[in-house]
């Protein structure tokens, strides 16, 4: 099973740079989206 | 489109028969496509590049606070950011279902401009999709529920915008209580109560613009230990949610539905999951705008607002009627309203219906965020000819 230190669910205008940040804090991220990115 | 088949003559521009201009509304859609597109690519190479972050496409449902199932696949977690959105909210429409509708998903995708749209929904994406699908050439019609368009902002710029709409040839009707719907002979019918009055609406197409809710079915929350109230996702302030593992930001904690403060919580809740470091948001000064034409754009409170909060407040007003630069390209319409403590004049609020509005108000909002005062405004050098000295001439207004 993959771990990681956090999940960002949702890849829209909130999630992506939430991501962006924990990666740059040093966080092993995975980030999932069920549709298409940057949000409607 | 607009400028161009109703005022090239007023700018001396020859040659343009107004009768003959027409929306390719399959081009406009494509432009976008390949605009949207293009982001897109931008934020996929983004992701590829950061060698930290793992793109998974697929839905993810909880089932624990520290395991998610993506489409099969399981992964273990140790914290959780929900950024999960909103999408339209379901409205108990009596037909509606079968009547057929477009969101404003659906409405982005149109490649013919239909002949008629009935708009239902007042707010942000029920008037500028009315405008814009107005301009296009549709015959709309706009049925709002509340008293007036745009409600929770200030009165007379509202107003000021229904007018202004309805000068543009679509109907307005606010107040208007959406009954029934269903399909008609050509296209679709709505029955709404306006005032005392119980009325039928005849279109080819519905738009629903009845406003956004966050969408939680389906992620398996009570596996997590999120407790949603009202719909939405209770987070404190940190953005933590019930479970102490799992942060939330954006629409669907509801409050403030924009992008702009999804984009602004986003890194908070990453810096408090990650570090731990507890930092708060601070939603004291948002700004919003309405991206009609003229453009309407606020920050803080209202003079209603204000006053019912206790505060002593000045009023200052500046219409861009006045402004040289306004008269230059054409748009003399809208007006700006500032809302200051009436001792300090620390700023309350800010106002604007008019040309650019969205870019003007960040002179209010920087001032506000640093407790400003019309003083600053009023005092400091404005370039000219410029819109922004319109904000300045509200600011010497106050009284």
């Amino acid at each position: 099973m993959k771990h990681y230190d956090l999940a960002v669910i949702g890849a829209g205008q909130g999630g992506l740079p939430a991501a962006h940040m924990a990666a740059r804090l040093g966080a092993n991220v995975a980030l999932i989206e069920m549709d298409e990115v940057g949000g409607t | 489109m607009h400028l161009v088949q109703h005022r090239a003559a007023e700018f001396g521009v020859r040659g343009v028969d107004p009768q003959a201009v027409r929306m390719n509304l399959g081009a406009a859609v494509a432009r976008k496509d390949t605009i949207v597109s293009g982001i897109h690519q931008g934020i996929y190479q983004a992701l590829e590049y950061n060698q930290a972050i793992t793109f998974i496409h697929g839905h993810a449902e909880f089932t624990s606070p520290h395991d998610l199932r993506v489409d099969g696949r399981q992964l273990q977690v140790e914290k959780v950011i929900l950024a999960i959105g909103a999408r339209p909210a379901p409205v108990p429409i009596d037909g509606l279902e079968q009547a057929g509708y477009l969101t404003n998903k659906e409405a982005l995708r149109l490649t013919e401009v239909p002949a008629s749209m009935i708009v239902i929904g007042g707010g942000y994406v029920g008037v500028e999709f009315a405008q814009m699908y107005a301009r296009f050439g549709t015959q709309v019609t706009l049925l709002g529920r509340a008293p007036r368009l745009m409600r929770k902002e200030e009165p007379e710029l509202s107003e000021l915008l229904a007018e202004i709409l309805r000068a543009e040839g679509i109907t307005v009707h606010t107040g208007a209580e959406v009954l029934r719907a269903g399909r008609a002979v050509e296209g679709r019918f709505v029955e709404a109560r306006v005032g005392d009055e119980r009325q039928r609406f005849e279109a080819e197409v519905l738009l629903l613009a009845a406003g956004r809710t966050a969408r939680l079915d389906g992620l398996g929350l009570e596996q997590a230990g999120v407790e949603p109230a009202g719909g939405y996702i209770q987070a404190d302030e940190q953005l933590r949610t019930t479970a102490p593992n799992i942060w939330s930001l954006g629409d669907a904690n509801g409050g403030l539905m924009f992008t702009h403060r999804a984009t602004y919580d986003g890194p908070i809740a990453a810096l408090n999951a990650v570090k731990d470091l507890g930092r708060s948001v601070d939603y004291r000064v948002v700004p919003r705008a309405v991206f009609t034409e003229p453009t309407l754009a606020s920050v803080g409170l209202t003079e209603a607002e204000a006053r019912a909060r206790g505060h002593e407040v000045k009023v200052g007003v500046a219409r861009f009627a006045h402004s040289g630069r306004a008269k230059a390209i054409g748009q003399t319409e809208g007006m700006i309203k500032l809302v200051a403590r009436a001792g300090s004049g620390e700023l309350l609020g800010g106002h604007i219906l008019g040309p650019h509005a969205d870019i003007l108000i960040h002179e209010v909002v920087v001032a506000m965020y640093d407790r400003g005062t019309s003083q600053s405004l009023a005092r400091s050098i404005h370039i000219h000819p410029t819109l922004s000295e319109v904000v300045k001439a509200a600011a010497k207004a106050l009284r």
